[in-house]
């Protein structure tokens, strides 16, 4: 399923200097699902890519039963935990997940290339999602700001620390090393969006969506 | 026994080797697939163990271990999802986290699988599927509806846990191939253009968002729409003669103007014929413009108007036949063959055309230019001259020996005062002249334009002499120089005899001037006779008008003139305008002379002008 990137185009949400603009919470919502859809097709993708490519008959999937660097974050695992859970400490969740990614995409789109024979379109939706993440980051920020406005919260988000098995000389714990960390994304991708669109329904829609 | 002691060895052996991997092979049981509906439980079935006959039933295990835990634990629910299945609840469930299954018999391992729920949802088929008229065309032909569907009842949509995305399809009742629509994320769909009077079938599946896979396609709503045409029916089943008479009237429309415009000028004679211009037959306009006189002024004279003239007025023509129905005279020609045995004549398809005055075996010069006059005019005259070259030296004293058979055979009333002697001469040897005169006359006119023409060519050998005419009936044509050579062996010949009279009795047409000459000077001038016929037979047989002109009045001068014109072509004569309408003279000067009031020559000469000549 390949994703075209109409509707993600950045939408200035206030210039610069303006006083009084205030885009509203629904809109940045809407903006931020949006955002977080595009994401997950994409590392969706990519992940298809390179396990067609790279990771056929090399039993990746078994192994990859290890969590996430995120996995260290307490998210909601099922709908109930995502019920009960309150909106801001969710939100706080989601920056969280969305910083401890910051750094692994940074490397990923440097040390993706090094992979041999990589084809363009990997190499392009790592650049993609790392410069999309950024920008969900900043929405996310700016949603938090309007919705608990205040003190912010100590950063929360884990560190990744999977930088020297991606540049691993031996190719097949290198492989592995991507297999995992493009698993990852994958699956967080989807973990922010499906709680974006929660708290947008909760929030915006009053949970009638 | 020992049979099936072997294959039951080798069936565990067989097993035993496809342990370790997870290759289909028949028989064995198999996890189909685990899928979850909502993103809230999960179940997972597996292939029914039928055709595996080794081992005991009822024995088959699922386990199940997540991606936290440290041993596999068993299915918790063999039930609810039915036969060969495993359910796991919403407490047992949860998203983003890896699980593992696999399927054991005993000790055995049969499949195993790895996933996370949120990568196998696939959700239920929408439910309560309706259709409503939004409105019909004006015609009553097509009508527009739309399609309305709930979510499937177990996915959460409206707390947003899951995303929905839609595909419709449709299909008339009687087609077998179904219509897609793409994707869609809400439940209200319109259908466009659907025909009154048909009935159609449609359904609809959803799937996550997110992910590819489809969930199963609802039930199929059959939207009928005979129901409601019923009144609109008569303007479907209508021919369209409106359109038909419009767009064919519109068509030929075009086609006429097609026509029209392409028939343009074929169209305009028809309606308005051009009116014919005066225009003389075989004369050139240019002619006219580049003021060559002399050339038309022979071209008239050999104008059609005036053969009749000649054919009608002359006395002795009349009494010319034709004699073309005796064969034996057809293939008695011996000069025919001679003639059509030219190698020239052959070159330029003469081929098979006798020479029988028809004037078809005529086209056998191609050196003679073409002028304007008809095509059988021009070449019975080149064929003429063509053949007069093949004429051997036994035929060339023909004319001696026409003479001599006239002097013996006929006695011909001495009347030099018309030409009707030699006409009725010629009347009574029918059997022989008929065509002589013919096709002299048919000559005269191209030979003629050809000496015009060609008078300037000095070597061509295209003119004769009508020396003679074959019992059968053809014409003998004889070179000038022969025919010269013949004059003065004639001429000697019966220079003795010569008794002024004009020899009318020779069969052939031309006139020789020596003969004319006999009787001139037989008359007046007895003493110049041979030295002007020997001069004058320096050239060939023709001979000039003028010369025979003064020699009528003045031999002598005659004789200068002839000797002294040196006609660079001896053998041509040119044809001037005879301004007597009944004869055509030929001149044997290359040079055109203009208005002679008579010309004769050794040819043709009329009535009138023998009597000029004559005193």
């Amino acid at each position: 399923m390949f994703l075209s990137k109409k509707g993600v185009t950045s939408l200035p949400i206030c210039p610069s200097g303006s006083v009084g603009c205030q885009v509203s919470l629904g809109n940045l919502f809407d903006r931020a699902v949006k955002l977080s859809h595009y994401i997950h097709s994409l590392s969706s993708e990519m992940f298809n890519e390179f396990d067609e490519r790279y990771a056929q008959g090399r039993g990746f999937i078994t192994k990859a039963i290890n969590g996430c660097h995120t996995s260290s974050l307490t998210t909601p695992e099922d709908k109930e935990q995502a019920q009960q859970i309150h909106h801001e400490d969710l939100l706080n969740l989601v920056l969280g997940v969305l910083r401890s990614w910051n750094d692994p995409l940074l490397h990923l789109v440097s040390e993706v290339q090094s992979i041999k024979e990589a084809p363009d379109t990997i190499l392009w939706k790592a650049v993609e999602i790392e410069e999309q993440n950024k920008r969900l980051l900043e929405g996310m920020e700016k949603i938090v700001g309007q919705v608990q406005p205040g003190e912010i919260e100590n950063e929360v988000y884990s560190r990744w620390s999977g930088l020297p098995s991606l540049q691993m000389a031996d190719e097949d714990s290198r492989l592995f090393a991507f297999y995992s960390l493009l698993h990852c994304l994958r699956r967080d991708s989807h973990k922010i969006d499906n709680y974006l669109k929660l708290l947008k329904c909760r929030l915006i829609h009053d949970s009638n969506c | 026994m020992d049979l099936r002691q072997l294959l039951l060895i080798l069936a565990l052996v067989c097993a035993n080797d496809s342990l370790s991997t997870s290759e289909v092979i028949l028989g064995r049981p198999q996890i189909i697939k685990c899928r979850s509906p909502e993103q809230e439980t999960f179940s997972c079935h597996w292939t029914d163990r039928d055709f595996y006959n080794v081992t005991t039933p009822g024995t088959v295990q699922l386990l199940y271990m997540r991606r936290n835990d440290e041993e596999w634990k068993e299915c918790p629910d063999y039930v609810t999802a039915g036969e060969n299945s495993c359910y796991f609840n919403t407490s047992y469930t949860s998203i983003w986290i890896t699980y593992c299954v696999k399927l054991i018999n005993k000790d055995e391992v049969l499949d195993e699988k790895c996933f996370s729920v949120d990568e196998i949802v696939q959700p239920d088929p929408p439910v309560g599927l309706n259709w409503t008229l939004l409105n019909t065309s004006l015609t009553g032909i097509h009508a527009d509806i739309q399609v309305r569907w709930d979510p499937p009842p177990s996915a959460d949509v409206q707390k947003g846990w899951i995303t929905l995305e839609y595909e419709l399809q449709y299909k008339e009742a009687n087609e077998t191939k179904w219509r897609e629509l793409e994707p869609m994320l809400t439940t209200v769909v319109p259908l466009y253009s659907l025909k009154l009077g048909r009935d159609y079938e449609v359904r609809v599946r959803s799937r996550q968002r997110t992910s590819e896979k489809f969930g199963e396609f609802s039930e199929a709503l059959y939207v009928s729409l005979s129901s409601i045409s019923s009144v609109l029916c008569n303007e479907e089943i209508q021919f369209p003669w409106l359109l038909i008479i419009v767009f064919g009237t519109f068509g030929l429309i075009v086609v006429m103007f097609l026509i029209l415009f392409s028939k343009h000028r074929r169209l305009k004679m028809l309606i308005l014929p051009p009116v014919p211009a005066p225009k003389i037959k075989g004369i050139d306009p240019d002619l006219l413009k580049k003021g060559k006189l002399d050339e038309v002024n022979s071209i008239l004279a050999s104008h059609d108007s005036y053969k009749p003239q000649l054919y009608n007025d002359d006395s002795w023509v009349e009494f010319i036949e034709l004699d073309i129905d005796d064969p034996d005279e057809k293939t008695d020609g011996l000069d025919t063959d001679r003639l059509l045995g030219d190698d020239r004549c052959k070159s330029h398809n003469c081929l098979g055309v006798k020479d029988d005055d028809s004037g078809r075996a005529s086209c056998c010069e191609p050196d003679i230019p073409e002028t304007d006059f008809s095509a059988s005019d021009t070449c019975d005259g080149t064929s003429d001259i063509d053949r007069s070259k093949k004429i051997s030296e036994k035929e060339e004293d023909l004319l001696c020996l026409d003479q001599k058979d006239d002097d013996e055979s006929h006695a011909i009333p001495a009347d030099p005062t018309t030409w009707k002697p030699n006409t009725n001469i010629q009347s009574e040897d029918n059997q022989s002249k008929p065509p002589f005169a013919d096709s002299i006359e048919s000559t005269s006119p191209p030979v003629r334009t050809q000496l015009s023409n060609q008078s300037s060519v000095a070597n061509i050998d295209f003119y004769a002499q009508v020396s003679d005419v074959t019992p059968a009936g053809s014409v003998v044509l004889s070179p000038g120089q022969t025919n010269k050579r013949r004059r003065t062996q004639c001429d000697a010949y019966t220079e003795p005899a010569i008794q002024c009279q004009p020899d009318f009795t020779m069969d052939n047409a031309y006139f020789c001037e020596a003969d004319v000459k006999k009787c001139i000077t037989a008359t007046s001038h007895n003493a110049v006779e041979p030295r002007v016929q020997e001069q004058s037979f320096n050239e060939d047989v023709y001979f000039t008008t003028e010369s025979l002109t003064t020699a009528a009045e003045n031999p002598g001068a005659a004789a200068v003139e002839a000797s002294s014109s040196e006609m660079p072509v001896p053998d041509y004569t040119s044809i001037h305008i005879v301004h007597s309408p009944q004869g055509l003279v030929l001149n044997a000067t290359a040079l055109p002379v203009p208005d002679k009031e008579f010309m004769i020559s050794c040819g043709y000469v009329s009535t009138d002008q023998l009597n000029k000549i004559m005193p």
